[in-house]
This record gives C-alpha cells, structure tokens and sequence, in this order.
C-alpha cells in the first residue's frame, strides 16, 4: 500500500521532510502536510528556502 | 545557445540545472577544478559528528549530473577568460584547449580568508573550506583518536563558521578551546544579547572560549600544534582557523572584469562584461554586497538562469532571509 504521507528533499544538501515525520525542532508537527509548512519556513540543515524543496518519487 | 559555467558549488550546479529546466535546449559546459562531484558545501560545518558524512555529502557525481545539453569538465583549471574572443582557456588531463560561449557565467566561489600576518605559519594550521579540507581534517582526526586520548583542537576565529565548527566538534566528542579576537562571538550577524546568549551556550556545551585574544604565531612538530599569544604557547591535537572568506577574483580580473572584495556586479548579476555573468559567493551585486548564504545563492542561480533565456526582465531583487548558523542547538533568535 502506498503511504499518503510524501516526502521532499532539499536540492542544496538532500535534507529531507517527510509529512508523516514533520519537523517538531522547527515547531512543524507530524503529519503537517507540505502546503501546510510555511513558506518561510528553510531547510534546518542548510537554510535553503522552502522552494529549493523538490518531491521525491 | 551556448552557456559555460565555471564552478560547481551550489551556484553553478543550480545555474546549469535550472537552465535546462527553463530552457532544455541549452547548450551547457560546466567546468570545475573538484573531481569527488557536486558535494553540499553547508554539511562541512557537520563533517565531524555525521558519521555517514563521506558518502552524504556528495549530492551528485559528475557523471550522474552530466545529461542532454550539460556536459561536465571536472578536474580541470580554467586558465584564462578572452571576452572579447568570447571564449575561455583550460586545462584538463594535462591538454589546453578553448571553449566558446554565448554567455559565461562566473561562479567561482570562496576560499578561506588567512590575515595576512599568518601567512608564514600556513603550514601549521588546517581551514575548513571544501570537501578536500575536511577530508585532511577527518583523516588527521582519525590519526589523533588512534592515540587513545580525547582529541583536543584549537579553533581559530569565532565568527560563524568558527562556532559551527566548534560546536560540531564537541558534538563528535573532542574538546575545543575557541579562540575569538572580539570582545563577542558572531559579532557580524548576533546583537550584543544573542552574543552573550551564544557564549553560556557553547560553554555549557563544554567549550572553552577565549574572547579578546590575538593569536601571533603558530607551529607544529610531529606529535603536536600549537599557537602562541602574548608570547605564550598553548598546544593541542590540531588548529583550525576560521577567520573569513574571501571570493576566488584572480580568473576575472585577470580577464580584465571590474572586481572589489568580490566580482563586481549590476542589478542583473552582469560583470562588467555584458556576455559574462557572476553568481553565489563571488558577485557583488551592484558593486555593493556579497550574498553568501544558502537561501540568496539560490535565489540567485534560479533567477539567473531565467534571465539568460530571457524568462525574466527585472532585475535581482534579494530575498528576504536571516542568515543561519548550524550550531548543534543553538537559535539565533
């Protein structure tokens, strides 16, 4: 079965947020699905911005 | 049309890839002096308490970043830039050879920056700047646990680099005594308060820091380094020196490019050469300032590769961003 949850990874240093995960040290919940992480919200990692988030498939 | 870019940080790689997004039919040459691959420069500060950082670090091989319409020059040296030719001059597997370009882009990046006063002692400490750095570092790191006893560095420069550093070492279990020749840390990004805030963090994390201290000398014999202040010495397990950067403009102004502190640059990222663009830590923009952090640089590629096809007309706006310091949990505000 496919999990509804998805994940995306930072082009700048492969840091990767996954929706069932979110990111609680940045005060994103689990399950916060990615049009619901703000778009100023950057990569904990790396700083990159929300928009350098690509899908992975 | 044809774009060759030099450089293959996140500036460079970002330009060429987000060409062929925008514009599949661009002809793309990316040359770059690394041979490891397209490696994520910002994971250096955690090189240490990541174990799996060899393999993590590098995003993308050459080979695999090569493709339809990008082709990949690693382990080269570009030698000269002929603008008026429109074409440039490099060094690969020992054979010069030429390329021409319809627009070139300049994303040579930064390197440390050593006091000039510190020259001499070169030899004697270690820099954390690219991928080779810290592969010099690990190694000697690793030679100093086989010893058996706790690792103990000195770092050199509590600026931002110098703190992540600092405090990713001590995260990997070694002890670091931080060298600062302020009265505070981060002096150029934190207030007067997130300062003092910073300092009770890194000492409750266990490192000693030094404010005010200016360090003259430094050396090294077969089992230890060391540096000397007011002509005393204090020795340790290694010296890192972390006092800055300082953009690569030796390609540029030798090609006769306006250049300052970095490459001189208009609203449109365009050198003073209107075929030749400079992006990432290296441009200038408006002959003002330097960017040289992840979110702008990106910012950056992206726009730029708009730009060169024509997507996008107005000029660089910076985005809005706070500069980020990867110190193991620390927030800057």
């Amino acid at each position: 079965m496919q999990s509804v949850y998805r994940k995306f990874v930072c082009v700048v240093c492969n840091h990767i947020y996954d929706e069932a995960l979110g990111d609680p040290e940045t005060g994103i919940s689990p399950g916060t699905k990615w049009e619901d992480v703000p778009e100023t919200w950057t990569c904990p990692d790396c700083g990159a911005s929300k928009a350098d988030f690509e899908e992975m498939k | 049309m044809r774009v060759c870019i030099v450089g293959s940080g996140m500036a460079g790689v970002g330009v060429a890839e987000e060409l062929l997004k925008v514009a599949p039919t661009t002809e793309v040459f990316l040359f770059t002096s690394d041979r490891e691959g397209y490696y994520s420069r910002p994971l250096l500060s955690h090189g240490f308490s990541r174990t799996d950082i060899e393999t993590r670090i590098i995003l993308k091989k050459f080979d695999s970043l090569q493709r339809p319409g990008l082709s990949c020059f690693s382990g080269c040296e570009v030698q000269s830039i002929e603008p008026k030719e429109q074409r440039i001059r490099f060094r690969q597997d020992g054979k010069t050879t030429e390329q021409s370009y319809d627009k070139l882009v300049l994303a040579t990046g930064s390197e440390a920056a050593i006091p000039a006063a510190w020259n001499p002692y070169r030899a004697h400490f270690r820099v954390l700047n690219s991928l080779a750095d810290l592969m010099e570092l690990r190694r000697h790191r690793g030679e100093m646990m086989s010893r058996g006893s706790q690792v103990h560095w000195a770092v050199v420069g509590g600026g931002l680099i110098g703190c992540e550093v600092a405090s990713d070492l001590v995260k990997a279990g070694d002890r670091v005594t931080l060298y600062h020749v302020v009265d505070r840390l981060m002096e150029r990004q934190l207030s007067v308060e997130a300062s003092a805030r910073l300092l009770a963090h890194l000492r409750e994390m266990g490192i000693e820091v030094r404010l005010n201290c200016e360090v003259s000398a430094f050396g090294t014999d077969e089992k230890r380094s060391w540096l000397e202040m007011a002509k005393e010495r204090h020795e340790y397990d290694g010296v890192l020196v972390a006092t800055g950067f300082r953009p690569r403009i030796e390609l540029a102004k030798a090609a006769g490019l306006t250049t300052d502190r970095g490459i001189v640059t208009d609203a449109y990222l365009r050198t003073s050469d209107p075929h030749i663009y400079a992006v990432g830590d290296v441009a200038q923009v408006r002959g003002e300032a330097l960017y040289a952090f992840v979110l702008p640089v990106r910012n950056q590629a992206v726009w730029l590769a708009k730009h060169l096809v024509g997507q996008v007309g107005e000029p660089w706006v910076p985005p809005v961003f706070k500069p980020m310091a990867k110190i193991h949990g620390f927030k800057m505000d």
